[in-house]
């Protein structure tokens, strides 16, 4: 650490940590944004749209967008939250099924002329409590997480389909479906709260003390313990996050149909995962941003809409999204690998000097 | 040295030791990883574990660590009888460890991997960052561990630069007992002979350090007491001062000692 005024400027001694921390901040600021997934998406997404835009002039409209939007939203909801499990190392594949749950209980209530406040609190209280069960079992018996919420996407499914003897409920009071179907400053809504909601997931996994907690639980498990952090109940409080928040946007897809319809879940947790991962959220833990996965929800949403526009023939969308998501992934693989690759060879130089 | 000279001198019973194990013992399916085993630890005084892989040290320093708890067995922080652990526990009882993994997440950036699990908050929820960055670097500069940023992720430092955060989070923490388990596997000859300043510097302020390593020369610089261990059980207790290289390896490899079967 001693540095004589005739070393000085021979520059192959290390700045003290302490003047780095000062200095190199803008340069690794500047790389990471660089290097981000969110940057390639939201430059993924402005491409596709500007070919959109010469290709046909429907990808102009506003109501296109608002729409567009406002489905992106129900994703992005649901999106954040997974992405979080799964940056903490989890999994949750009964988002989906929770989803039509929250519909289904808060529509049933609502139904029966419960407020709207105690029809969301209760669909919302369905959507922990399956978090609750899916992350006790993951935690205490040890068993992947994979399967157990596979499990218990079938059973929340099928006590769907058994409780509302597969039959949508409605119609709904309009003190309920407001939130779903009103707009402000012309916009719907949903769009709003799904803005709230992503900051809210934001806030927590990049600027609470938690955020950190759960990176450290998904990439390293065994060391986030030994570091004191309490592993099980914090993956379990994940789940618990997940579970609501399907929920939550199960019961405002129910305020905007204006009915509970117990299939509105079906297939959405593959497309939430899918939106996790483009947006550069990590299956094996321990990596990934809020952005990501909201910029990632966009994206499935304008591949899909923009995709009717250009009169691609509907069902190889889907192939689309697949391409898409592969090609994410493998992305990421590559922009991970280059970037250990030269912090190695920094090291190696630091090593050297 | 000439300090830890005068500490030498004085009688170990003069204080209850920091960290006490009574008959120890710990199976993980069929294998007995800890048989009947005894540890004194005392404050100012660095005591070394030895043993050849598999004798059992790094389920002891995990069980100090709060990492296991004890099939049957006390352990005691500070007189105190700890009879549920997590490492959690064992900290809030002022325990730090340097780990044999090091236990640090290469996703994340220096300082949170310095503060992982304790984390400077503001506004009750949220990590300060910045404090972080900069305490991180002082702990850093203080114990001259070079890294190119605090904000460098761990996983793009070099084996050394890691272990040196490792050791640094544990120095850091500030607690009266610190237990390393081989804290200079990584490291060169020099940065071996820093570690080792590191303990003496430990010692000096009055903390009970326990270390395990394999490295003999280094023990012998650094420690005060030997505790040798084989197959799981301890097979003698030295002075180190009192007692040589030879002697030493004669018990690790099971030619020489077993006091407590003699006793």
């Amino acid at each position: 650490m001693i540095v004589n005024a005739s070393e000085a400027p021979t520059q192959s001694q290390l700045p003290t940590p302490a003047q780095v921390a000062a200095g190199d901040t803008h340069v690794t600021a500047f790389r990471r944004i660089a290097l981000s997934p969110s940057l390639a998406l939201a430059l993924t997404i402005g491409l596709f749209v500007l070919y959109g835009v010469t290709q046909t002039s429907s990808f102009l409209s506003g109501q296109v967008w608002i729409n567009l939007v406002r489905d992106a939203s129900f994703t992005a909801i649901v999106a954040c939250f997974v992405a979080i499990v799964m940056i903490g190392g989890g999994l949750d594949l009964s988002v989906g099924s929770v989803f039509s749950a929250g519909a289904m209980v808060s529509a049933a209530l609502a139904f029966h002329g419960q407020s709207p406040v105690v029809a969301f609190a209760c669909g919302i209280l369905v959507g922990a409590g399956v978090g609750v069960v899916n992350g006790v079992i993951v935690n205490y018996f040890s068993i992947p997480a994979i399967i157990v919420t596979l499990g218990s996407m079938f059973g929340v499914s099928s006590l769907v389909v058994h409780f509302s003897q597969a039959q949508p409920i409605g119609p709904l009071p309009t003190s309920f479906t407001n939130i779903g179907q009103h707009n402000l400053f012309g916009l719907p809504y949903i769009i709003f709260v799904a803005i709230v909601v992503a900051i809210i997931a934001y806030l927590l996994l990049h600027s609470t003390t938690l955020g950190w907690n759960i990176r450290a639980l998904g990439a390293n498990r065994e060391a986030a313990r030994s570091s004191g952090i309490r592993v099980r109940g914090l993956s379990i409080c994940l789940y618990v996050l997940s579970g609501s928040a399907a929920a939550f946007a199960g019961a405002l897809e129910s305020a905007r149909l204006g009915a509970g319809t117990p299939d509105v879940g079906t297939g959405l947790e593959l497309t939430v995962i899918a939106a996790a991962v483009i947006g550069g959220t990590s299956i094996a833990g321990g990596l990934g941003t809020i952005p990501g996965a909201v910029l990632g929800s966009l994206l499935l949403s304008v591949l899909g809409t923009g995709l009717i526009l250009l009169h691609v023939d509907s069902t190889l969308q889907e192939l689309a999204t697949g391409v898409v998501l592969i090609v994410a992934a493998g992305l990421d693989q590559l922009r991970r690998r280059q970037m250990f690759r030269t912090s190695a060879r920094r090291a190696l130089a630091a090593e050297a000097s | 040295m000439l300090a830890s000279a005068e500490i030498d001198t004085r009688a170990p019973t003069a204080q209850p030791p920091a960290l006490e194990v009574t008959s120890g013992w710990k199976s993980f399916g069929r294998v007995t990883a800890l048989r009947d085993v005894k540890l004194e630890a005392f404050p100012g005084k660095i005591l070394a574990i030895l043993g050849d892989n598999g004798a059992g040290k790094s389920t002891l320093v995990k069980v100090l660590a709060g990492v296991h708890t004890l099939d049957a067995g006390e352990l005691r922080i500070n007189g105190q009888i700890v009879d549920r652990t997590s490492p959690r526990l064992a900290r809030q009882h002022g325990v730090s460890t340097v780990f044999q993994d090091l236990a640090v997440i290469e996703t994340l950036d220096i300082a949170a991997n310095m503060f992982l699990g304790q984390q400077i908050r503001r506004a009750w929820i949220f990590a300060n960052r910045r404090r972080m960055f900069a305490d991180a670097a002082d702990s850093l500069a203080a114990l001259g561990v070079r890294v190119p940023s605090v904000r460098a992720q761990l996983g793009e430092l070099s084996g050394g630069q890691r272990q040196g955060v490792a050791i640094a989070r544990a120095v850091r923490e500030d607690n009266p007992i610190v237990l390393m388990d081989e804290p200079t596997a990584a490291l060169g000859v020099r940065e071996t002979a820093h570690v080792g300043e590191i303990i003496l510097e430990l010692k000096r302020l009055g903390k009970c350090v326990i270390l395990i390593s394999h490295d003999l020369e280094f023990v012998f610089k650094v420690s005060d007491r030997l505790l040798v261990m084989r197959l799981g059980r301890v097979q003698g207790r030295r002075d180190t001062h009192s007692t040589n290289q030879q002697e030493v390896v004669a018990m690790i490899t099971g030619l020489a000692g077993d006091d407590e079967a003699k006793a």
